[in-house]
């Protein structure tokens, strides 16, 4: 046990961290609500999570890269609309285009934000907060007032999101869950173990250097901005999916809800460090907050926003402090050992 | 309130010869130039896009050489946007600006800058709450009946007893705070609704996910809730399809205000037996030709003023009963929905 503690790295460390934050509030608020742990609550906070864990991943990609991507909310919105208004007017059209066409559409708008980034050298936060205008004005023009509704969805399309997959405990998996969950999963491996993807983390902690190692960073950021958009638009379908009824102000927030769960997952906001796992625990972490303080009756309304700020800020900070801490005294704890090691090889 | 009643009954009978005086419904002459814009609270919504359609109509009725614009904030930026459009319809010179209020008592500044502009303010769906730079409301429905009618679906719905929740648009919403009033007046008062418990109100902000899940809270909170209510056309879809996805339309119910081709589903299943909705095409109409007969100088936009709006009939000038020192026309009747009449309504 000590072993593995010892063998894991910071950023092992932190999810740990993230995941006894999670199950500390879980506590708290089961000590606040009555009936509150009960198998609908994992189902209300995995069909939630399904749709942020993926828009959180998607933002966790550009922040590697010290960039920020404002105008994610506005790719989901519109590719949601965009998908809908395709497959109710081919009801016959196979899931497979669909997904690809989400993902294609999302990767244009991510390519419209990464060309301005990385080529027209333009800070990214400028960039896509003029574009996540663009982006919802555009959408607002292309609806022309009228809005995708449930029932002209074909059946397969939103009964998917809530479609059992496996039970474990009494924890029923749906699928948008169990997708979302695997995507993330897969964009791990490929920051872990593709060198193309590993090169995200050398443009964002040091562009110079990475420029030296001989590293396109242009192109590094350009790519990183089309997968968060192709990503974002897989988002859009999940969103279509699970609440079929999308008007124009659909993925209204997310920019900032994606922030929120990297960050509070453990994302550097400065590039260069993160997990996309971390930015999913965020997401969860961020989920049970909201979905907890409707719950609580203590807070009102109007409060809520702001106890969920608050709260937001309590979790990274005890997770910042919390995790500091451990990898110093552990560090302490490994030079102690050397120097007992030592120690006993000077003495004979 | 009761003496608001009283005062607006002396009222109606101090203007009572005023009205004589315009016994004769005063029909618009057409083809008077002036220009107007049609101001929703966001663009993007069905409804509003149905209101300018009925503008339009009436717009070519009228022969109006002018313009008619439809210009509104992206949903983002509403409170902000609609304060600008205002502000900047006061120096274009523009005839009338018809507004669905979204700004609460802050765009009341702008709008009486319009007016001593010379532009008129006309509000529809939602007024300005003080009626400060207002010259006059087109109510789609009385707000109060709204009220009734709600508790009314609500009733039928839970047969008589059980409890419910509101799910409403946001809490600066000037209509649907008025409506969620005017229900708890109502379920306060009458005696035929005493085993009604009214347990919460929510905001779903008119965003659909916000919507899906706060429905789904209200479900889980209150273990014995029967019906949600959401008088918003976003949170009665969001709600219907949260339970339908669930598996619980058998014992949570979802009423309230819904365009018939968005709920005809859950009508059939019986998510949604019961809900109610007025004709934005005709509220766009009326609020048109009210605008037309202000900015033109045909109309005065006195209490007691009867009026000819085309296809529609007469309307008349009257005191708003649930604003002080405000007017309205009303507009009314407004259409309960159920499985019987849902599907014709729907095409």
């Amino acid at each position: 046990m000590t072993g593995l503690f010892h063998r894991l790295s910071p950023q092992g460390l932190r999810i740990l961290a993230l995941l006894a934050v999670i199950l500390l509030l879980l506590a708290f608020f089961a000590s606040q609500i009555d009936g509150y742990f009960n198998a609908r609550l994992f189902s209300r906070i995995s069909g939630s999570v399904a749709i942020m864990a993926l828009i959180a991943t998607a933002q966790t990609l550009v922040i590697l890269t010290r960039n920020i991507d404002l105008s994610i909310g506005s790719v989901v919105g519109f590719t949601a609309f965009a998908a809908g208004n395709l497959v109710s007017s081919n009801p016959e059209m196979s899931a497979l285009l669909l997904v690809l066409f989400c993902c294609c559409f999302g990767a244009c708008f991510g390519a419209v934000n990464g060309l301005i980034v990385a080529y027209g050298r333009v800070p990214s936060i400028i960039v896509t907060l003029a574009t996540m205008a663009i982006f919802r004005s555009l959408l607002v023009e292309y609806s022309d007032g009228k809005s995708i509704t449930t029932n002209t969805l074909p059946a397969w399309l939103t009964e998917f999101p809530n479609m059992p997959v496996f039970t474990v405990f009494g924890l029923e998996f749906r699928a948008a869950f169990v997708a979302a969950l695997t995507l993330v999963f897969a964009v791990h491996l490929a920051l872990t173990r593709l060198r193309p993807m590993r090169q995200f983390f050398a443009v964002g902690s040091n562009p110079e250097a990475a420029e030296m190692a001989g590293i396109d960073a242009r192109r590094v950021v350009f790519s990183a901005f089309v997968l968060s958009g192709a990503l974002a638009g897989l988002a859009g379908l999940m969103f279509l999916a699970r609440f079929g009824n999308i008007t124009v102000v659909a993925g209204l927030g997310f920019e900032l809800k994606s922030v929120a769960a990297a960050v509070v997952g453990g994302v550097n906001i400065f590039g260069g460090s993160g997990t996309v796992i971390g930015a999913l625990l965020g997401a969860v972490l961020v989920d049970v907050i909201d979905t907890s303080l409707v719950r609580w009756a203590i807070v009102s309304e109007f409060w809520r926003e702001a106890v969920l700020g608050a709260l937001i800020l309590l979790s990274v900070t005890t997770d910042t402090l919390f995790t500091r801490r451990l990898v110093a005294w552990r560090a302490a704890r490994a030079h102690a050992r050397r120097e007992a090691a030592l120690n006993r090889e000077a003495r004979p | 309130m009761k003496t608001t009643n009283i005062l607006g009954a002396v009222a109606a009978l101090m203007l009572g010869g005023a009205g004589f005086a315009y016994a004769d419904a005063i029909k618009l002459e057409g083809g008077k130039d002036t220009s107007m814009i049609l101001l929703p609270k966001f663009l993007g919504i069905l409804v509003f896009d149905q209101a300018n359609e009925g503008a339009q109509e009436a717009h070519k009725e009228l022969a109006n050489p002018g313009k008619l614009d439809f210009t509104g904030p992206t949903p983002e930026n509403s409170v902000a946007g609609q304060i600008e459009i205002m502000t900047t319809a006061a120096t274009q010179k523009l005839g009338a600006v018809m507004l669905s209020n979204n700004a609460g008592d802050q765009i009341a500044p702008a709008a009486e800058a319009a007016q001593a502009a010379g532009t008129k303010v006309v509000t529809w769906d939602s007024p300005i709450p003080s009626a400060k730079g207002e010259s006059v409301f087109v109510a789609q429905v009385d707000f109060g009946s709204i009220g009734v009618v709600m508790a009314d679906m609500a009733h039928s719905i839970l047969g008589g007893a059980g409890e419910m929740a509101v799910l409403s648009a946001t809490p600066d919403a000037a209509n649907q705070n008025a409506w969620i009033e005017a229900m708890k007046k109502t379920l306060a008062e009458d005696a035929k609704y005493k085993d009604i418990k009214l347990v919460d109100v929510v905001y779903g902000d008119d965003q659909s996910e916000v919507s899906y899940n706060r429905a789904l809270a209200l479900v889980d909170k209150y273990p014995n809730l029967g019906l949600i209510m959401a008088p918003t056309t976003v949170g009665i879809q969001a709600a219907a399809k949260a339970m339908q996805d669930e598996g619980l339309c058998d014992r949570v119910r979802v009423s309230g205000l819904g365009l018939p081709s968005e709920m005809v589903s859950y009508t059939m299943n019986g998510c949604a037996p019961e809900f109610a909705l007025w004709d934005f095409r005709d509220l766009g109409y009326l609020s048109y030709y009210t605008a037309y007969g202000l900015a033109t100088g045909q109309l005065k936009g006195e209490i007691g003023e009867t009026f000819t709006a085309g296809r529609m009939g007469d309307y008349t000038i009257e005191a708003d009963p649930g604003r002080e020192g405000a007017k309205r026309i009303l507009m009314g009747p407004f259409t309960v929905y159920n499985k019987d009449n849902v599907e014709a309504a729907a095409k």
